[in-house]
């Protein structure tokens, strides 16, 4: 860090350091060990991870739609992270590859999820019809809305 | 331009109504540190930014308040979407219910409105960019308050979430104050406005 000045806000530069894996990143709220900075009165005997899991439930589909949903989840929260911390460092090329990986990675699981249940983005619906497995279908409201808490 | 993506940022499944704890949770909907007017604040601010990175990191965070901003709803929404009117007189809900019945509507945790008053876009980097990191404390501080108040794991959770990316903001604003700076004469940051002055900012 440069020379601090007199009246002027100064906060250090993060350096690339330890990451989580993905399923803990999402459930602490950042990828970054170092910036992981719980509160006394949150740290209620470790991560209770109820959100962050699917739910005990005998339906087969339900359950794989919850668990690839939460994939989704996990992967692009981490996608997230990485690209503002690549605003701040666009030649962090440790972070460049994670994001790179993270990407392709999202790519690919909405692309699975749209195939077996519904699109979650319009670029979704394309890749359906391109497949031709959704060609009849007007997809975009299909699955409960987001804020309803059914699909994870 | 934006698209959706139809799905949160995190998780969010409450299974009790509790008109009380949606009562404090909407504060982060409408209220004075809230995420309406977080996503607000920063995407009103990027657009005169001097430093390119800085506008782009603005549209970034920016963005990703209105996630939060889903999120809180959709806590609010699942708290109350049962809500019996018995519920809604005894837990403090009542005043609410009058005016909003159980729909979503951006106020503080006291009624107050939401109203842009809360936050600025000044055209000044070193103004803005201090406010963002004031900012993001105040939002850190409601979520401790909130996660003090709040047993229920099912809201905690999203909560803890929410707390969390409020540091990791403030240090990218933090980051992004630093990049500011190095454009300016750091013997005298206060020379010029680099938002106005634009030709007194140090070329790349």
């Amino acid at each position: 860090m440069k020379i601090q000045h007199l009246a002027m806000a100064s906060v250090p530069i993060q350096t690339w350091g330890q990451i989580y894996d993905n399923q803990t990143a999402l459930k602490k709220g950042t990828i970054f060990q170092e910036l992981d900075m719980p509160f006394f009165a949150a740290d209620d005997g470790g991560m209770s991870g109820c959100c962050c899991q699917v739910s005990d439930t005998a339906d087969p589909n339900q359950r794989e739609r919850e668990e690839k949903m939460l994939q989704i989840y996990q992967v692009c929260f981490a996608a997230d992270d990485l690209r503002l911390y690549l605003d701040t460092h666009p030649q962090d090329m440790q972070a460049l590859d994670l994001l790179k990986s993270m990407l392709a990675q999202r790519k690919q699981l909405l692309k699975e999820f749209a195939q077996r249940f519904f699109p979650l983005t319009m670029d979704c619906m394309e890749e359906l019809y391109q497949a031709g497995t959704g060609e009849d279908c007007y997809c975009w409201q299909e699955g409960p809305m987001p804020w309803e808490g059914a699909c994870v | 331009m934006w698209t959706y993506e139809k799905r949160l940022q995190f998780p969010v499944k409450i299974t009790k109504t509790c008109p009380k704890t949606a009562q404090l949770i909407i504060s982060q909907y409408g209220g004075p540190d809230g995420e309406l007017s977080a996503s607000m604040r920063y995407l009103s601010q990027r657009y005169t930014m001097p430093v390119k990175a800085v506008g782009g990191l603005l549209t970034d965070i920016g963005t990703e308040e209105l996630a939060h901003m889903e999120m809180i709803c959709a806590m609010v929404y699942q708290l109350t979407r049962h809500l019996t009117v018995e519920e809604a007189k005894t837990a403090g809900f009542d005043a609410y219910y009058i005016d909003h019945t159980a729909a979503l509507w951006p106020q503080a945790a006291a009624g107050v409105p939401y109203t842009a008053l809360e936050f600025q876009s000044k055209g000044d980097a070193l103004a803005d960019l201090t406010e963002d990191l004031a900012a993001e404390q105040k939002a850190r501080t409601v979520y401790d308050n909130l996660l003090r108040m709040i047993t229920d794991p099912e809201v905690r959770e999203p909560l803890k979430f929410l707390r969390a990316r409020e540091i990791v903001h403030f240090q990218r604003f933090g980051e992004a104050l630093e990049k500011t700076k190095e454009k300016l004469n750091e013997k005298n940051y206060y020379f010029y406005n680099p938002e106005f002055d634009k030709h007194m900012i140090i070329r790349e």
